[in-house]
């Protein structure tokens, strides 16, 4: 066991559910990027988020240099560290499902669509005091799905990675990850994740104390063994999930994994060390969404000019007409902004703004 | 001989309008399907089922229960023991008469496939029974946006794939919720290209998993059943489609009676 250290309760940013009259817009959340890196703490069910979080907590505390702390997660009885925003403080979850007549599942979902929707207060209180603290940490509801197959997952993880150095952190629980089937599955499943945001990624095997991550790192390592391991458990042993083991094999060999348990504190420190590491990552991270985002400007004008060229070259039947149009001048056209693909417009209305504020830019443009 | 659907997918992706929609479907061209909530949690359907697992334990309950004081995800796990425990429940309603066919609109959450067999006993359990199952995984096309999020998708599905080991259908939902430009853009991952597809995602990742990327874009390619069906409900042919799939999957209709009622009803109308 590590030392204790006492932490004392910190003054608590609270997220109000009104929507403020004059959010501070001199300072957009995109234009100053703040330096101290982001790490948005996803896994199953019972893998050890929260105790995990509050393992790191303890330590960064513990070093003298406190972490910013943003629990997501509405359902959660009692938080065993210091928070610095807490979902609960803005939504009660039972009452949302009493309210929409809702069972737990979707409570916790439309907690957080509503919470998301004033996240922009949340980027502002992180603005202001990311320069006090050395790691800005969010630990994310029990169930997987409901972050990351979510309008708000995707609301808050989109943001973030514009505004902070964020690096994913998919926490697994090494015990129940024995059979490697769930093994598989869960690898997948972070797969799946490291694709869904392409943010830096972490993978931590939790709760080394009960059993060595040693097994997983060898199978991580070696296809052989695992193809043995995985033979001897299921019958189901198709060409499929040998193809698949075998992609895997690309995964493993370039994520940072690092085997922590939260009980004892052991990998910590090597954890901090692949957070400084995938801060790096991030800027590349950054740069491929800048020039993404570019791209689809420049694609969307130049469609634009074609369109007019075209209308331009078309001689008409009837007597000439002056148009009026001149390419030098730069059109108004109207955008059809892809937001819709979202198509949740209805449930979230701060969600155009938050993820699009590049393409929004276009049409003031 | 029986037939089911396992209907799975995340939370909010559509699984009991799915349910509610095959089965008014198959009224209208008759054909009798049954459903049955296997959620614990599930807040309200608009179709009448044959067996409802609330009957039996109510995720709420469970939560309320000072004893068990659980969270929403304990509660869930609980609520599933309790129902393999209590399967003799189940066959009760269920009935044993052949050529039935049933949908389970199952829970969402993948804890209950990873961490807990329970939904693989499930699965063991029906097919001791004598039903002929598939895993239908739904997931909400909204978030097919691009390359790497269809890649993603992909992935999602294949892990709840190999937990259940049974015949599995992917569908993509709501495509009738998107706006015809965005239906558009979305032609193209139904039946990619793994090139294009590539491409694409090498753009959006970082270099280092190049490899990665072919390796699951040549996944797609050799294996086409990781592919996914579109389904929108407004649409006619969209849902036979779906059903035919399906029903090929699980090999229903294959010894069935021509059904002569039908066709001399056809007839009558020439």
């Amino acid at each position: 066991m590590a030392t204790k250290t006492v932490i004392n309760e910190p003054p608590r940013d609270i997220i109000t559910p009104q929507v403020q009259a004059s959010p501070d817009t001199s300072s957009g959340p995109n234009k100053t990027l703040s330096p101290t890196p982001c790490i948005l703490v996803v896994g199953m069910a019972g893998a050890g988020k929260t105790t995990f979080v509050q393992r790191l907590t303890a330590h960064l505390h513990s070093k003298a240099a406190p972490p910013y702390v943003i629990n997501l997660d509405p359902a959660v009885l009692k938080l065993p560290y210091p928070v610095n925003i807490d979902i609960r403080d803005t939504v009660n979850y039972k009452e949302v499902m009493k309210q929409y007549g809702l069972g737990p599942n979707g409570g916790i979902m439309t907690a957080l669509n509503l919470f998301s929707t004033q996240f922009d207060q949340v980027l502002q209180y992180i603005e202001k005091r990311a320069n006090e603290h050395s790691l800005v940490i969010f630990d994310t509801p029990g169930q997987l799905e409901v972050f990351t197959w979510s309008a708000s997952g995707t609301i808050i993880t989109d943001t973030l990675g514009l505004t902070l150095p964020t690096i994913v952190v998919y926490v697994l629980d090494t015990s129940r990850s024995v059979n490697p089937t769930t093994f598989m599955s869960n690898m997948l499943n972070a797969c799946s994740i490291l694709y869904k945001t392409t943010l830096p990624f972490i993978l931590v095997m939790n709760k080394c104390d009960i059993i060595d991550n040693g097994f997983a790192v060898e199978w991580m390592k070696d296809f052989t063994v695992f193809r043995q391991a995985l033979s001897q458990e299921t019958s189901f042993m198709s060409n499929l999930v040998q193809s698949m083991s075998l992609a895997l094999e690309e995964f493993y060999s370039n994520i940072s994994s690092v085997g922590v348990s939260s009980l004892t504190g052991a990998g910590i420190n090597e954890f901090l060390a692949a957070v400084d590491k995938g801060r790096v990552e991030y800027w590349d991270y950054l740069a491929r969404r800048k020039k993404i985002s570019e791209q689809r400007e420049r694609e969307m004008k130049e469609k634009t000019i074609d369109k007019l060229t075209e209308l331009k070259k078309q001689s008409g039947k009837g007597t000439k007409l002056k148009l009026g149009l001149d390419l030098a001048v730069q059109p108004e056209y109207e955008y059809e902004i892809e937001d819709d693909i979202y198509g949740v417009g209805g449930e979230s209305p701060d969600e155009g703004d938050l993820v699009h504020d590049e393409d929004l830019d276009l049409d003031e443009s | 001989m029986r037939y089911g659907q396992l209907v799975i997918g995340p939370a909010g992706s559509g699984k009991s309008t799915y349910c509610h929609m095959i089965q008014q479907h198959c009224e209208t061209i008759h054909r009798t399907v049954y459903v049955v909530n296997m959620d614990p949690a599930a807040e309200h359907f608009d179709y009448p089922v044959i067996a409802d697992i609330r009957e039996l334990v109510q995720v709420t309950d469970v939560m309320e229960d000072e004893e068990l004081n659980f969270g929403p995800n304990g509660g869930l796990v609980f609520c599933m023991e309790f129902f393999l425990q209590n399967i003799e429940w189940l066959e009760e309603k269920l009935g044993d008469s052949e050529d039935d066919y049933i949908l389970f609109d199952c829970p969402g959450q993948i804890e209950l496939y990873t961490h807990i067999p329970a939904m693989r006993q499930f699965a063991d359990v029906l097919k001791s029974w004598n039903f002929n199952i598939c895993s239908v995984f739904l997931l909400d096309c909204h978030f097919i946006v691009d390359a790497t999020k269809m890649f993603s998708g992909i992935m999602t599905a294949l892990s709840s794939m190999i937990l259940l080991e049974l015949p599995h259908i992917n569908i993509l939902s709501k495509i009738d919720l998107l706006s015809s430009k965005a239906k558009k853009s979305l032609d193209k991952y139904l039946d990619p290209d793994p090139h294009d597809l590539l491409d694409e995602v090498s753009a959006h990742v970082d270099p280092k998993y190049q490899k990665l990327n072919k390796a699951i874009s040549s996944l797609i390619n050799d294996y086409s059943f990781v592919q996914f069906l579109p389904l929108d409900i407004s649409d006619e042919g969209s849902k036979d489609n779906v059903l035919l799939q399906i029903d090929m999957t699980i090999q229903y209709g294959e010894d069935l009676d021509v059904n002569t009622k039908a066709m001399d009803g056809a007839d009558d109308q020439d």
